[in-house]
């Protein structure tokens, strides 16, 4: 209201009612922040709704760990702890990887490149996340798999795959085609790369340069400034970004179907094929036939929702606790 | 400057929850037809076939009928070139056919959503319950085949690989591990030096499909072990999975793909996509211990030999015939209707009229032929015209 002229009898009660703009705009926008609310209340309804046969069939016997999982649609028994596991090792592996990565590029974007070539370069990453996810699957296959993971999985399993901890993770010979969770965690790893770039560059950008000033007037390098003033303070949104890429990892099904050979087993292995829960549902659903089958993949689509949500209010609480906590300490030293 | 980087906070968040949300509902890619059309049509004109040769946008003729299937997508380009082509012998229908998937088309079926629905596999007791007076028809036979990648086999040069019964259900138990295991050899002396020591990688189909259906009902012919263990239907557990030597690719594609990358794998895939991409393909030894080539005649074969097998809905298994010509990896790809409650008679002698003319025109037949499927042999042919000539509309016979 205070941005308006000053009208005459503005203030009267009558014309305070009279002028209902405001409750109009307020409630409108009320209503659309509600519907994302009831969108969400709704799917996770309808998953829990539609898949009653198969929780009432398997209890919780059918999301429990197992080294030797069923999946089995002619004897209609399934367990979705491998479908689980994949889902969780290739997205957890590939933010592992891509958050290093990506934060060296924003870094070098907003503080290190030349003026020349910055743009570009941002809109290089920026079209990296255009790219449909198919069209990874299929370079996955013909190229990356053949030339990259066949090589790095034969790698990692004559080195990591030797040292008892970590054996469990990469024990097993990698299949000649590449086709592997390792493949999958890679390809995922570059899909969310530019995702998380993007929005960390933006971020460093927002930091005001005081901060850089100061910090460079108190002595110190280039280096110490970027990594005792700048990345403390952008974490909170430096997280938010990572946040959305793990987003798109977990729901991620077309590129992953295409290279981690869908084979449903108990292995751990990053270097075998595996399978998501994503790509169980793409697979299946259509062919389904039997009511239990369905209700299964279902079910599966209701723990990805619920791991989803998990996750996200999971990271939000870091992102929370970063936000409050984060620059008092900063303050204090 | 707190608020600054809280409100990038938010922003990020608000996203990435939105993000979040979306995810579970991940697209399923729709599963496009891969073969090319040709330009030639051929179509049933006066007693002689017809070439049309050009393309021009049928017109639908005012008042036109319109026929919606949907279903399996194993026949599609068949259906596809046919419901083209019979735009030309009756210009007052349209039909369309959508490749849903056997279960999406078997579900609108029933649910009344389609006039008529392609399926691979088989209604259940129930589904005809709901529906009421369902009848599957056979329209097509179609053979799956084992394609596979051996390093240094040369598709002219060499005599093609051979395969029998035991052998390949061996390989996707994960009995038979190794190319030069002992049963491989014995039926390939020629190739005996390039099958190398290697282990045999199994590839097989991620997504439910009628191929995966007749591949496993063959195996579970071939082999009690495999009749016991995994079963046959849609999509089954497979053993080899379980031994670490499987790898599953999704649709045809995915199959042929895994195959062409892995060094040492075999694959299975319909026979229309096989000739359509020029594959090499194995030779299988039937039962009646000759070795066969997939392929128009040895689908007909494997046909005849189950013609008197019918049971009342229609419907009978084509794998591991008897018949000394009989392909052994076959099945029949069905047509499913409403027999006495379809509401539009005109649309129901349309229908009937169209499917006729599959059964039975030259031209028709020849085109499936070349896709890789076979039309009904005569014995079949003439129990499934009989059964459609018994479908009402209104209590009237809908054949004339």
């Amino acid at each position: 209201m205070k941005y308006l002229p000053p009208m005459p009898n503005q203030t009267s009660p009558l014309r305070r009612l009279w002028n209902h703009g405001d409750r109009l705009w307020n409630g409108s926008l009320m209503f659309l922040a509600a519907a994302v609310l009831a969108l969400m209340i709704a799917i996770g309804a309808l998953l829990w709704v539609q898949s009653a046969g198969a929780r009432e069939a398997f209890g919780w016997s059918f999301l429990q760990p197992t080294a030797s999982p069923r999946w089995n649609p002619v004897a209609d028994r399934y367990q979705a702890w491998p479908f689980i596991y994949g889902t969780l090792v290739t997205s957890l592996f590939a933010i592992l990887i891509a958050v290093p990565v990506s934060l060296g590029i924003a870094v070098f974007l907003s503080e290190l490149c030349p003026a020349w070539l910055r743009l570009p370069l941002s809109w290089m990453v920026e079209l990296l996340a255009a790219i449909p996810s198919v069209i990874y699957g299929l370079w996955g296959i013909f190229a990356f798999l053949p030339a990259v993971v066949l090589p790095v999985g034969q790698f990692l399993g004559q080195t990591l795959g030797q040292i008892p901890g970590l054996r469990l993770l990469f024990s097993g010979a990698i299949p000649q085609s590449g086709a592997s969770r390792l493949a999958a965690a890679l390809i995922l790893a570059i899909m969310i790369v530019p995702t998380i770039t993007a929005v960390t560059r933006d971020v460093f950008l927002a930091i005001p340069s005081q901060q850089r000033e100061a910090s460079l007037a108190l002595g110190a390098t280039r280096w110490e400034t970027i990594w005792k003033v700048l990345l403390p303070y952008g974490l909170s949104g430096i997280l938010g970004a990572v946040i959305l890429g793990l987003g798109r990892a977990l729901g991620e099904t077309m590129a992953v179907t295409m290279v981690i050979g869908n084979s449903a087993q108990g292995t751990l292995s990053l270097l075998l094929p595996g399978y998501t829960m994503s790509s169980i549902i793409a697979n299946e659903f259509a062919e389904a036939v039997s009511a239990l089958h369905q209700q299964s993949l279902v079910e599966i689509g209701l723990a990805l929702f619920v791991l989803t949500l998990l996750l996200n209010m999971a990271a939000r609480f870091l992102v929370w606790q970063v936000a409050r906590k984060g620059p008092q300490q900063e303050a204090r030293v | 400057m707190f608020k600054k980087s809280h409100a990038i906070a938010l922003v990020v968040l608000a996203v990435s929850l939105l993000l979040g949300a979306c995810a579970p509902a991940a697209s399923t890619a729709p599963q496009a037809a891969a073969q090319p059309m040709e330009v030639t049509r051929i179509v049933e004109g006066t007693p002689q076939i017809m070439v049309v040769t050009a393309t021009p946008a049928p017109m639908a003729a005012a008042g036109s009928v319109q026929i919606n299937g949907a279903g399996a997508t194993f026949p599609l380009p068949v259906y596809t070139e046919w419901t083209y082509a019979y735009q030309y012998v009756d210009p007052a229908v349209v039909i369309n056919y959508q490749g849903t998937g056997s279960g999406g088309g078997k579900k609108g079926i029933v649910d009344r959503t389609i006039d008529f629905a392609g399926s691979d596999s088989l209604l259940k007791d129930e589904e005809y319950t709901q529906g009421g007076d369902l009848q599957m028809y056979p329209m097509l036979a179609g053979a799956v085949v084992p394609i596979f990648n051996l390093e240094g086999f040369d598709p002219a040069a060499d005599r093609a690989l051979v395969l029998d019964r035991e052998t390949l259900a061996g390989i996707y138990l994960g009995t038979v591990k190794n190319w030069d295991d002992e049963a491989i050899v014995k039926l390939n002396p020629g190739l005996a030096a390039k099958l190398p020591a290697a282990p045999i990688t199994a590839v097989h189909r991620s997504d439910g499909s009628g191929t995966t259906e007749i591949f496993t009902n063959a195996l579970a012919a071939f082999s009690e072990e495999w009749k016991n263990g995994p079963g046959a239907g849609s999509a089954v557990e497979w053993p080899v999975d379980q031994a670490g030597n499987g790898i599953g690719g999704k649709g045809n594609q995915g199959v042929a793909g895994a195959v062409q990358n892995t060094p040492n794998s075999i694959g299975y895939v319909e026979l229309s996509y096989a000739v359509a991409n020029k594959m090499p393909f194995a030779q299988m030894v039937n039962k009646a211990g000759k070795t066969v080539v997939a392929g128009e005649e040895s689908l007909a074969a494997a046909m005849e030999d189950f013609a008197g097998s019918f049971s009342d809905k229609l419907t009978t298994k084509i794998v591991d015939g008897e018949g000394e010509k009989s392909w052994p990896i076959a099945g029949y790809t069905y047509i499913i209707l409403h027999t006495q409650t379809m509401e539009d008679c005109v649309k129901a002698e349309k229908l009937l009229g169209f499917l006729q003319w599959a059964l039975t025109d030259e031209g028709a037949a020849k085109r499936a032929a070349a896709l890789g499927y076979s039309v009904l042999p005569e014995a079949v042919r003439a129990q499934v015209l009989e059964r459609l000539s018994q479908v009402t509309c209104n209590g009237q016979a809908v054949l004339k």
